[in-house]
């Protein structure tokens, strides 16, 4: 092995250990810190990784602060984006459930999802919570809302508007997830 | 009289046009409001009417009061302009579907088949908590100095001697308060530093406050943390490595607090203080 290709793969080792275990209080890393560890083409090692990740179902998801992708990102956009380690391919239905969440739990957070991005990413606490009471108690709503909130997956503001969150935004492949539900035979 | 009483329903008139004129200055900033927060259709809200309106307006105004509704409502109408342009830019990518097409889907959907449809758009972020043996070491070192709870729960004892006041020269002797001003002391520090740095641009932080006494090693640690605070060096935490360095700027940054900022808590007991001048001397 080159002593160039020995320091790469040093790097590459550098790279998994930062993205994989959890420094902050919310996992992922800035690219601005990646850029900090690694140098100036921390881009190409990140690559490298994920062709290695490839082989095992995961990959480096980068999650811009708008929340969409940009065309042709700036270095700018790339510095202040999130890095994660995310599962390729989805989870079977069996292992979901092995996740530890339960089933009408999913459910609930499927449906506040959905509804918030069909709102353009953003809806009142109340519209959300009326339509999960259709089908999950009251006290079984508030919980759920409040968790969901408490993992990343939902923000509120102060005037009780519901929003979609980092983990959200880094987990849910938003596009799949409306197309599944309209593909769906009522 | 008659003129009086003539100009006195006047004046009530004008009143009463302000006052439904400044209550439509209420309305249109209700309405923006509520198509702002309840994601509602912007393009429902009729801006050029709007606009019309508060021009038509304008020259009524003659208290303050009038003029702050008045920006308000321009503000609320860009906001709803600024919406209109975000709801083109969505409805125009393969993001966007109906809400209530959305809404009567989920409804009619079973908690079964949401899940298997939540399965298939879900990339859990993987994530691992571990500890490194250096962290263990701090927690049974933390664990070991730590006094048990019964002993820490003891009463101070009562002062034997008569309480009298310490006077300033006191005070100087113990080094509680100085002759010299803290930016004076801070400023002295940070010559040190950089003469300490000369031409290696950086320097390990341990061995630069490290020192012979514990209290001394304490005290350069506290003078280095506002050095870093008010923008007269720069701290590098290297995380992988477990290294810290300090480089001193040539002259001390300016706006430090407008910028965003991050704390590092550094911790320094009698045994790390051993270690590290152990280590220094060798």
């Amino acid at each position: 092995m080159s002593n160039d290709t020995a320091a790469y793969m040093r790097r590459v080792k550098k790279a998994a250990k930062i993205l994989f275990y959890k420094r902050h209080r919310q996992p992922g890393v800035k690219g601005w810190e990646l850029r900090k560890t690694l140098g100036k083409n921390y881009l190409s090692i990140i690559e490298l990784l994920n062709r290695q990740l490839e082989n095992l179902d995961f990959e480096v998801k980068i999650v811009y602060e708008t929340g969409e992708k940009p065309e042709d990102p700036t270095n700018e956009q790339l510095k202040q984006a999130r890095f994660y380690v995310t599962l390729k391919k989805p989870l079977s239905k069996s292992e979901l459930v092995l996740s530890g969440w339960r089933v009408d739990d999913v459910a609930a957070l499927t449906v506040a999802i959905a509804y918030i991005i069909s709102k353009q990413g953003k809806a009142p606490r109340k519209e959300v919570e009326e339509i999960l009471r259709e089908k999950f108690p009251k006290w079984r709503v508030d919980y759920n809302l409040n968790r969901f909130q408490r993992r990343g997956y939902l923000n509120q503001d102060d005037s009780g508007i519901l929003y979609l969150n980092w983990r959200a935004r880094a987990e849910i492949d938003q596009q799949t997830l409306l197309k599944l539900i309209l593909a769906e035979k009522t | 009289m008659e003129g009086k009483s003539q100009g006195k329903v006047k004046g009530s008139r004008i009143k009463r046009k302000k006052i439904t004129d400044r209550e439509r200055l209420l309305r249109i900033i209700s309405l923006c409001l509520s198509v702002e927060y309840k994601s509602g259709d912007p393009f429902k809200v009729e801006v050029r009417n709007i606009l019309d309106s508060l021009r038509r307006y304008l020259p009524h105004w003659k208290i303050l009061e009038d003029f702050t509704l008045d920006a308000e409502a321009l503000n609320s109408i860009a906001s709803i302009i600024s919406l209109q342009g975000n709801w083109i830019i969505n409805r125009s990518t393969s993001l966007y579907v109906d809400p209530l097409l959305i809404e009567l889907h989920i409804k009619m959907i079973d908690t079964e088949k949401l899940v298997n449809i939540f399965s298939k758009s879900w990339h859990p972020i993987v994530e691992m908590e571990g500890l490194s043996k250096k962290r263990v070491e701090e927690a049974v070192d933390y664990w070991n100095q730590l006094i048990p709870l019964d002993e820490r729960r003891l009463k101070l004892p009562t002062p034997s001697a008569a309480l009298n006041s310490t006077s300033l020269q006191e005070l100087l002797k113990m080094k509680i308060m100085s002759n010299e001003s803290f930016n004076d002391t801070l400023y002295t520090f940070w010559q040190k530093l950089r003469e300490t740095v000369s031409d290696r641009k950086k320097i390990s932080y341990w061995s630069f406050i490290v020192s012979d006494t514990y209290d001394e090693t304490i005290y350069r640690a506290y003078l280095t943390s506002f050095l870093v605070t008010y923008g007269y060096a720069h701290m590098e935490v290297n995380r992988i490595e477990e290294e810290i360095f300090l480089i001193p700027y040539e002259n001390p940054k300016k706006n430090v607090f407008t910028e965003q900022t991050i704390s590092i808590p550094i911790a320094i007991d009698r045994n790390l203080w051993k270690s590290k001048r152990e280590s220094d001397s060798r």
